[in-house]
């Protein structure tokens, strides 16, 4: 990985951002068509990884949200979870979902607990398994030095 | 369908299975990986595979008309997910052993368990187990 | 160390905090009190707990039921107050007094249950907290093996009882207790109940201290004092009689019950006086004299007759009221002198005049004294053996139990406070304060305004006798000091009592002799025996079944799998029910993206190049995604591309580091492994005629139906993969990704380990 390439390095930032931007979309449409936030995730992995191959995979860990692969799973279940509790507010059982739109005049945005919930899975999915494979990109197997502080641990 | 996913089944479990009993820790990971397809492709399967249509409602309809079974869908979509977690588990293992162990010889890891030709070791007696405690709290001497 | 009462002013407990947990027992003591006052015994409550097994939180107060409980929160409040300033300014006090509320709730809930599931639930409770407080100073060895042995007898004790219940319920149709004491007479001897009855009898002998599980009980008082005198003495226990007692109206009238009990306590009774001589630590000859009552106890109830039953419960009175003193006095001497060995003890009036005068009180009522109230269970015991044909063995080790109940009485009370020590080197001593004093001075005088005024106690102790003989009247009992055949029983015990006191140090020694060569094949040795064979044995048979090779395992659930399914499936095709799926010709693009799996496959176990076989692997992957495709799986075939492309791409960087490590072949093993190669064909072929078989049957499409209809109009969605993903079914997923976390989290610990030292500036995040 460190001899990196060239041309990866002038490529990575603008692949970077049309694949999170192609998640995003493949997130929001999956509720009507393939997609979703498995997928969605899975895609943005790929990245994470691709920021990985080109600067290291402790750059890529640090454009994470939250800079913290675990941070990002565990924010994506707990969306989960938030997304279950407004029915519980009306008496219904947790995790029915909700529906509604905000009018703004000439149009209105459509909101659900849904997307609240698939956002969430988006994001567990991401983190966590963003955070499997750059630790395996970043995993180091020569053994400690005998006199290493780590090794004396 | 069925059969040949059946055949491809059939390779692929025994193929992974066949890996997996090796002394090589890599080839039982991508063993296990490969046993992992395998199990999704029978879970899919179990669904029946006679319609081909994506499990998707046509605009301006309200229900499916005559597409594949969605559920093993989702089943085996998840599992994916969840599979791709314990492989990558089970390399991370793998990696630690061979930096800490210095090995990826499953047969050279014999510290949990000796072989049943090594000597059986008496259970520990009551002497070792006894904490070095700065003050007696108990009062009650006997003697 | 030492016995200096100086308080940790951080860790002890206030006066205000000890004084707030006495009220536990008080309080209750006070609300049972006014349960037996105001209502008609037996009081019923019942909530319902497991209605399918019709398993109900029951409970009822009957006469024995309420002695017990008296019991419990009266020596209960005695012992909470004592434990108290024994334990001042131990720094773990809050520890054993909170142990002691659980036990005390346990053994509440012990003798009030209706029901045998919670019967045994609270009787389970008692053996856990007992563990706990035997092990109180854990620190020390003799303690902890203590409080596991007592944990291991009595817990075997109580599996034993629960199988006993079961069979028990079975027989019987019902868990109700005061149900089953009706139904079991009208059945008979069957063989369940005589089996039932057998594991019954193993709880509660081993609970109660009986010959052979006698010996957990003085290694018991490794325990600190108010736990012995609670535990061991006043409550715990007495369950084992309870427990027989609660059930002598349903056995009562088997010969096999009466003769078990009878010869089983008489045998505990005599041989627990008899290794009372064996000690020197005080504790621990009262230890075997309550070994010994408890047999006594176990032999009354095995007696038929209203005699007998009422002495049961004088008898169980009684010995709450002087031997929990007895403990209580053996502690202060160990608290003011540093000792419990008789030897060193002697003359102790003087310094300890207070604990002299309780010990002198509960002393006079254990040997049945006149004017005490252990007089007066005498004359009722000895009323119940006239009543009914006593074999002579019974009545011989009650007369070793009573003599030697004098003797112990006297070294308890005159040797240590009254004598000289002899050449033995004299202990310092001092009083102990109030807290110490107080309660067994209370207890003894108790004991003896009992036995002065037996009227107060006698309607109570009338309503436990019949307790255990259902639908008899309440006999209206008159206990009175009036001498009577008791005392030339008196005379006969106290004299043979006082030789025995008074050659107590030669007997010892004799005694001492004998057992140290019959030691080896007692009891205690036996169970020191399976302690280290138990686990040798274990590490053998382990040695065997988990031999430490990794493909092993994998071959053994691989096997276990493939035999499996290999029988279902013989089965499904022995009986003819099997039908398999037709074959038909896959469309091209299906055929290929099999093709492709299946090459990947093939080629994988050949490689040597780690390198090569990643792409193998990758291929499977590859292909399965296309057959996702082509089967009208779009979501699930775009998840293993990317899953598989991020796979290929990560796994290859780490061989990478692998190769640099010298690590880019495998490890070279013979191309051909026959037993593998088996093992693996079988439950490939297993998996492959499953789904052929499985697929063939009809489907019920009643629920991809139901989530095709729905999906639109009421999850507002049209992809219904998704749909069932993140709302049908939303809960599943949200513990799929949560599992996902959760794994994550488990590997960033061994990741964090691999990690490249990173520079220190960039590691202060």
């Amino acid at each position: 990985m460190n001899p990196r390439l060239v041309i990866l390095d002038v490529v990575a930032r603008p692949l970077y951002v049309v694949i999170l931007l192609a998640s995003l979309v493949v997130l929001l449409r999956g509720h009507n068509e393939p997609g979703g936030g498995f997928i969605a995730g899975l895609v943005a992995v790929s990245a994470s990884v691709l920021w990985a191959l080109a600067h290291g995979p402790a750059a890529a860990e640090a454009r994470l949200p939250f800079r913290s692969p675990l941070i990002l799973s565990a924010v994506g279940v707990a969306l989960g979870a938030i997304a279950g509790l407004p029915a519980l507010l009306l008496g219904d059982a947790f995790l029915t979902h909700l529906w509604g739109a905000i009018p703004l005049g000439f149009t209105e945005i459509e909101v659900s607990t849904v997307l609240v919930f698939d956002v969430g899975v988006y994001l567990c999915v991401w983190g966590a398994l963003a955070g499997y494979a750059l630790s395996l990109l970043e995993a180091d197997l020569e053994a400690p030095a005998k006199d290493s502080p780590e090794a004396r641990r | 369908m069925i059969a040949t996913i059946a055949l491809v089944v059939f390779v692929t479990v025994t193929v992974g299975v066949y890996l997996s009993l090796s002394r090589d820790l890599f080839r039982v990971v991508l063993g296990l990986a490969m046993f992992g397809s395998a199990a999704n492709l029978v879970l899919f399967a179990a669904g029946r595979l006679g319609r081909t249509a994506p499990a998707v409602v046509t605009v301006g309809e309200t229900a499916l008309a005559d597409t594949a079974n969605p559920l093993p869908q989702a089943l085996v979509l998840t599992a994916i997910v969840i599979g791709f977690a314990l492989v990558c588990f089970a390399l991370v293992l793998m990696l630690r052993l061979i930096r800490d162990a210095r090995t990826d010889d499953a047969l050279a890891l014999r510290d949990a368990e000796p072989l049943p030709t090594d000597p059986v070791k008496p259970p520990a007696t009551d002497q070792a187990f006894e904490p070095v405690v700065g003050a007696d709290p108990g009062r009650e001497v006997a003697r | 160390m030492g016995h200096a009462q100086t308080a940790n002013p951080i860790d002890a407990m206030g006066v205000a905090a000890r004084a707030a947990f006495v009220l536990a027992p008080l309080g209750l003591f006070v609300l049972v009190s006014w349960v037996l006052a105001t209502k008609t015994l037996p009081v019923d409550l019942a909530w319902s707990w497991i209605p399918s097994l019709d398993i109900e939180w029951r409970f009822r107060i009957d006469g024995l039921g309420a002695l017990m409980l008296l019991m419990i929160t009266g020596i209960g409040t005695a012992v909470f107050v004592y434990a108290g300033g024994y334990l001042a300014g131990d720094p773990n006090q809050r520890r054993l007094f909170w142990m002691l509320v659980l036990f005390m709730v346990a053994m509440v809930g012990c003798v009030t249950a209706d029901d045998l599931f919670v019967l045994f639930l609270f009787w389970e409770a008692t053996s856990l907290t007992s563990f706990m407080l035997v092990g109180y100073s854990h620190a020390r060895a003799e303690s902890r093996k203590a409080a596991q042995q007592a944990l291991m007898v009595t817990g075997t004790g109580g599996l034993a009882l629960l199988a006993g219940f079961i069979v028990l319920a079975q027989a019987t149709g019902t868990t109700r207790i005061s149900d089953i004491v009706e139904i079991v007479p009208t059945l008979g001897e069957t063989p369940a109940l005589t089996t039932a009855l057998g594991l019954l009898l193993v709880g509660a002998f081993t609970k109660s201290a009986q010959f052979p599980f006698h010996f957990w009980l003085p290694n018991a008082m490794a325990a600190p004092t108010p736990v012995s005198a609670y535990l061991h003495s006043a409550t715990m226990v007495k369950l084992g009689v309870f427990l027989l007692a609660r059930l002598d109206p349903a056995f009562g009238e088997w010969p096999s019950w009466e003769w078990t009990l009878k010869v089983v306590g008489s045998v505990t009774a005599a041989w627990g006086m008899v290794l009372a001589l064996r000690e020197r630590d005080l504790k621990r000859i009262l230890a075997w004299s309550t070994v010994a009552t408890l047999g006594t106890l176990v032999m009354l109830v095995g007696m038929r007759g209203e005699g007998a039953a009422i002495a049961v419960g004088a008898l169980l009175l009684a010995h709450g009221l002087y031997k929990a003193p007895l403990f209580f006095v053996a502690g202060n001497i160990d608290h003011g002198t540093g000792t419990r060995v008789i030897d060193r003890l002697g003359d102790l009036r003087r310094q300890m005049p207070w604990t002299a005068a309780a010990a002198l009180l509960a002393g006079a009522s254990m040997a049945g004294m006149p004017l005490s109230f252990g007089f007066i269970v005498k004359d009722v015991i000895l009323e119940a053996k006239t009543a009914v044909d006593v074999f002579t063995f019974a009545k011989a080790a009650n007369t070793v139990f009573g003599s030697i109940a004098v003797a112990v009485a006297g070294v308890a009370a005159i040797r240590v406070f009254w004598l000289h020590p002899g050449e033995n080197q004299r202990v310092e001593a001092h009083e102990c304060g109030p807290a110490l004093v107080g309660p067994p001075l209370l207890l003894a005088l108790l004991g003896i305004t009992l036995g002065l005024f037996p009227f107060y106690v006698q309607d109570l102790i009338a309503l436990a006798g019949v307790a255990m003989i259902p639908g008899t009247e309440v006999p209206v009992l008159s206990l009175s000091l009036a001498p009577g055949p008791v005392l030339g029983s008196l005379a006969v015990t106290l004299a043979i009592g006082v030789v025995i006191y008074l050659l107590w140090d030669p007997l010892h020694q004799r005694f001492e002799r004998i057992a140290a060569r019959t030691g080896r094949i007692g009891m205690a040795s036996q169970y020191e025996r399976s302690l280290t064979w138990i686990p040798t044995f274990a590490a053998a048979v382990t040695r065997r079944v988990q031999d430490g090779r990794l493909p092993v395992y994998v071959g053994l659930v691989a096997a276990s799998a493939a035999a499996a399914i290999v029988v279902a499936i013989a089965h499904l095709v022995a009986s003819g029910a099997a039908t398999w799926a037709a074959i038909e010709w896959p469309g091209l693009g299906f055929a290929g993206a099999a093709a492709l799996v299946i090459a990947g496959a093939l080629v994988a176990p050949f490689v040597r190049d780690r390198l090569v076989l990643l792409l193998a692997v990758g291929l499977v992957g590859f292909g399965s995604a296309l057959l996702f495709v082509f089967a009208g799986a779009p979501d699930v075939a775009w998840t293993q591309f990317a899953v598989e492309t991020v796979f290929v791409i990560v796994v290859a960087a780490v061989l990478l580091g692998l190769k640099r490590l010298g690590r880019g072949m495998g490890i070279a093993e013979p191309r051909f492994r026959p037993l593998a190669l088996g093992v693996s064909v079988v439950l490939g072929a297993a998996v492959a005629a499953l789904l052929m078989i499985a697929t063939a049957g009809p489907f019920d499409m009643s629920l991809p139906d139901w989530f095709g209809r729905t999906s639109v109009p009421e999850a507002h969605g049209r992809n219904v993969v998704n749909v069932i993903l993140v709302d049908f079914r939303a809960l599943d997923t949200l513990g799929e990704i949560a599992v996902v976390m959760l794994s994550l989290m488990a590997a960033l610990p061994l990741v964090a380990a691999l990690r490249r030292r990173r520079a220190p500036a960039g590691d202060a995040r």
